[in-house]
């Protein structure tokens, strides 16, 4: 399933880029997210809890950052499992300037496996667009604090 | 034998006794099993279709408190074997996947623990490193050389393939005037019963024996199959089905790797445990029938004179292939010319696999496969002659003069009038009627079509032609098979009264109804008076290979059994009543009750006071005869023979007849199909009960239903099922099915006691391809061929637009 938007943030865009490469910062703005350990540069393990019905459970995972060009782009790479499935999602995110914001543009891939599939692919569509916006809003804060 | 019997039960609406247990909640399943110390069993299930395993850790799922022992593949690997499954290399099937995952929802690990609750959250615990691999997903992708291989020791997706040939067909299509073909494509559907998979089983290690409550439905083969996967003989491993099952359809027969499973989870932990499937569970990884994808030729005379039928059927059986499989392409040989005279077949049947879920008999097991292809080609051959559907088929009708008649395949239909059961239909329609009224639709822009299926429907497996997966040479070499045995014990007790042992295996079907009607009758009682046990307990019960209610089995080889055993009782009745009498049983007849003189129908003696004797007075029998008042028979249809030297086989050992006319309207803003008329008229010989008769016929057409407009087994790209639940697998309700007006002739069958034979699988066979005919035929001036199913109004929509917009439309094929 493909998604793609983009999110305009009141900070310049070396400031962005960092926030989007900083653990402690993800792990807050991640929808659900337990715990995002960073066990080598730009590789980290990553530990859900999503108490959506159709997703709700704990999924353990990782994640890394390839291809970066600070503060410009990257793709995030990131697989996590747990009772109700597996997913796995490739992103490819562009960081513009706009005057005194930055534009995020991304351009993601899922696939699930399991009983997110059987059960839940149907939702899975709104509840991204979902977790998305909340991590956006987050990662909003974050940089405005 | 029973030809003297008075109908005065038989042939009645009697109510079913079944019913008041099942109203009032006093049925009993196997989830109202309740014993001592019992466990419970949660499955882990893959989320991939096709991956190595790589590793497994259980630690952290032991260690929770309430979890009694986990299972893995490993164990399974160890603890017992793969099951036999008759084609030429075997899978590697287990009960559980040992290093390589073929399905989503295929069980990896089972846990075992003091509640259901502390069972499923176990299973979070388990980690489990897939490696996945490419999948299939496709019938014509699984067989081309690049396509990824699901089974190592196959070498290929091709689980079995024959070539058959009846009678000459290259000279068949040489002298035809005309041939057409058509290349069909038959969704994966399955039956979604009330009651899902229930398995308790018990392991005990002094005695070395399993005791396995469940809900089968048979056949009995599965049992050995079980228990020679579980390395025992038959008499160590007791199955016990309680008086209900809810619903069974086929996929029943697919529960025993489940008992396999949960027999060795119960001897591993040393527990007694118990697992219900859930309906995700059963909609993901249960069984289902296979989708079919069909090229097929007809050759024929211009006067519309079919002359023979050539065919490539390939059946999907999914990531494993289990018996009662490869049966999907060769238990309809019999039949395979369906209603016709046709004499030339040239078949390339093939069995393959894909990432998919497994497969069983779903109601009408591979005939609605069959029918939609041959009732489809037999619409576009009269299409192509400019002949009318209706009058093509009257034109190559078996004619009632010609039964028994032995199709191309070998099967034996044993009776039946076809032409005057079409003819029921057509004038139950109005047929001429709605011709005009499509005409007139046709001229103001609107699509009504008239669809038709006129099928014969093949009950009681004779279990030989399974074995027609093997060539003549290969059969040559192994075990012959044949037969398709029931049996029945009759008691009757010091005040006559009657009860009768059963192990027909019903899932609501009403036997204990039907069958105190039969003995009512013969035995001149109340139904009342005969009270009836029918479960299935391995260990006391008598039973063949083929026992079970499948194929469509009680009505005509079940009823005969009884009334052998029924007659065996009778003869005992009769010889006591004359030596009782002090006469010559040549001198006496059993009439009225009574064993009476023929000389003098007023003297006589009763059943009551001979069943008392029996009983209470051993000393006043016959010296040579055995006391008491009890009878047994074990009954197979003569007709059960193995397949002869050019693969000809009786199939099924009785053939209904079923037809559908079906008229239509399709709204072109929506695709909508609309019902404007319905007839469905059936011949299954003498009818037993007419309101069982008219749910069966009900329930098959509301199942076909299902499977024509909403039902399948959706896959995407991944392999991942996406109808796991009834969000997803739309399964008709009252509210969508429309007026249905039933008819019947009765053709009684000249191989069973009462002349009665199957009928609950019958509509599922005409139905899809009548609805597709229909549509076919409403869609006719927009030069619309229907080749696939169900037909959703999002697909007519679409096919409809393309057409009228000049575009090609796009082949069928599998989803996902």
């Amino acid at each position: 399933m493909k998604l793609e938007g983009k999110y305009k943030f009141a900070a310049p865009q070396q400031k962005v880029w960092e926030a989007f490469t900083t653990p402690a910062i993800l792990k807050q703005a991640i929808p659900g997210c337990e715990s995002l350990t960073e066990y080598e540069p730009q590789k980290y393990d990553a530990l859900l809890k999503i108490g959506i019905p159709g997703v709700k459970g704990t999924y353990s995972g990782k994640f890394e950052i390839v291809d970066a060009q600070p503060p410009n782009q990257c793709r995030m790479i990131g697989e996590g499992s747990g009772t109700p499935g597996f997913l796995k999602t490739e992103t490819a995110i562009q960081l513009t300037t706009e005057g005194a914001h930055t534009v995020v543009n991304y351009q993601g891939d899922i696939q699930v496996g399991g009983l997110i599939a059987g059960i839940g692919q149907r939702m899975i569509g709104g509840i991204a667009k979902m977790m998305l916006n909340q991590f956006f809003k987050q990662m909003s804060q974050a940089l405005e604090s | 034998m029973s030809e003297q019997n008075a109908k005065k039960w038989v042939g009645q609406s009697y109510k079913r006794r079944e019913d008041l247990r099942l109203l009032v909640g006093r049925g009993k399943f196997v989830d109202d099993i309740k014993l001592p110390n019992m466990k419970y069993a949660a499955i882990l299930r893959s989320p991939y279709a096709h991956a190595w395993i790589r590793g497994i850790d259980t630690s952290a799922a032991e260690k929770l408190p309430g979890v009694r022992g986990v299972l893995t593949g490993t164990d399974v690997a160890a603890m017992s074997k793969p099951f036999p499954v008759g084609v030429p290399i075997p899978p590697k099937y287990y009960s559980c996947a040992i290093d390589k995952v073929r399905f989503v929802g295929e069980p990896v690990a089972v846990i075992v623990a003091d509640t259901r609750y502390i069972a499923e959250d176990a299973l979070d615990l388990i980690q489990v490193e897939y490696e996945p691999l490419p999948v299939v997903m496709d019938i014509a992708e699984a067989i081309k050389p690049e396509a990824p291989i699901l089974h190592e020791n196959i070498g290929s997706n091709i689980y079995s393939r024959r070539f058959i040939k009846y009678g000459d067909p290259d000279k068949a299509f040489a002298e035809a005037d005309v041939i057409v073909k058509g290349r069909f494509l038959f969704p994966k559907y399955g039956s979604t019963p009330m009651e899902t998979y229930a398995v308790v089983a018990t392991y005990n290690p002094h005695t070395e024996e399993y005791v396995i409550h469940n809900n089968f439905q048979g056949p009995f083969v599965n049992h050995a199959l079980t228990s020679i996967a579980l390395g025992i003989p038959e008499n160590k491993m007791r199955w016990i089905v309680p008086t209900d099952i809810g619903g069974g359809f086929g996929t029943k027969t697919g529960v025993y790797p489940y008992i396999a499973l949960i027999a060795l989870a119960a001897r591993k932990t040393n527990q007694t445990v118990k697992w219900i499937e859930d309906r995700r569970e059963h909609l993901l990884a249960s069984a289902t029938q296979t989708d079919r994808l069909t090229y097929m030729e007809f050759a024929a005379k211009k006067d519309g004179t079919i002359l023979g039928i050539r065919d490539q059927a390939i059946d999907n059986c999914g990531g494993y292939i289990r018996a009662p499989e490869p049966g999907c392409a060769y238990r309809s040989n019999g039949n395979h010319t369906g209603a016709y005279q046709i004499d030339h077949c040239d078949r390339d049947v093939m069995v393959v696999g894909t990432n998919k879920c497994l497969t069983a008999p779903n109601r009408g097991y591979t005939c609605q496969e069959l029918y939609f292809s041959t009732e489809r080609m037999v619409d576009i051959l009269a299409d192509k002659l400019g002949m009318d559907p209706a009058e093509i088929r009257f034109k190559n009708f078996i004619q009632p003069g010609q039964m028994p008649y032995t199709a191309a395949g070998g099967g034996i239909y044993d009776s039946g009038d076809y032409p005057k059961a079409f003819q029921l239909a057509l004038d139950m329609v109005d047929y001429k009627k709605w011709r005009a009224e499509q005409k007139k639709a046709r001229a103001e822009g609107r699509y009504i079509g008239i669809g038709f299926a006129t099928v014969v429907d093949p009950s009681v497996t004779n279990i030989a032609y399974v074995t027609t997966a093997l060539t003549p040479e290969e059969r040559k070499v192994s075990h012959p098979k044949s037969g398709s045995g029931e049996s029945f014990l009759i008691k009757m007790d010091p005040l006559g009264k009657v009860h009768i042992i059963a192990c027909t295996n019903p899932q609501g079907q009403g036997h204990e109804t039907v069958i105190s009607q039969i003995v009512a009758d013969a035995l001149g009682l109340h139904p009342e008076e005969v009270s009836v046990s029918d479960v299935v307990d391995t260990y006391d019960r008598v039973f063949t290979i083929t026992t079970g209610s499948y194929s469509s089995r009680f009505a005509s080889v079940g009823t005969t059994a009884l009334l052998t055993a029924v007659d065996r009782l009778k003869v005992k009745i009769v010889k006591i009543g004359a030596h009782l009498l002090q006469v010559n049983i040549d001198d006496v007849e059993l009439a009225e009750g009574k064993v009476r003189l023929k000389a003098n129908p007023k003297k006589g003696i009763s059943i009551k006071q001979i069943a008392g004797t029996a009983h209470w007075d051993q000393a006043a029998l016959p010296l040579d005869m055995d006391a008491g008042l009890s009878a047994s028979a074990l009954w197979s249809m003569p007709t059960s023979k193995p397949p002869d030297e050019l693969d000809r086989v009786d199939s099924s050992n009785t053939y209904g007849f079923a037809c559908e006319i079906i008229v239509v309207e399709i709204d072109a803003n929506t695709g909508e199909i609309k019902f404007h008329k319905w007839v469905s008229v059936h011949d299954a010989g003498t009818i037993l009960n007419p309101m069982i008769v008219e749910g069966q016929v009900m329930g098959g057409i509301t199942h076909a239903f299902g499977g024509a407009l909403y039902e399948e087994f959706a896959y995407d790209e991944n392999g991942q099922c996406l109808t796991a639940s009834f969000q997803d697998y739309l399964c008709p309700t009252a509210m969508e099915l429309p007026a249905i007006e039933l008819g019947h002739i009765e053709s009684p069958s000249p191989f069973t006691a009462l002349g009665s034979k199957g009928i609950g699988e019958a509509s599922c066979m005409s139905v899809p391809v009548a609805i597709g005919n229909a549509v076919a035929d409403a869609l006719k001036p927009l030069g619309i061929e229907i080749n696939e199913l169900p037909l959703t109004p999002n697909k007519i929509w679409h096919m409809m637009q393309k057409a009228k917009a000049g575009l090609p439309q796009a082949e069928a094929a599998n989803r996902g």
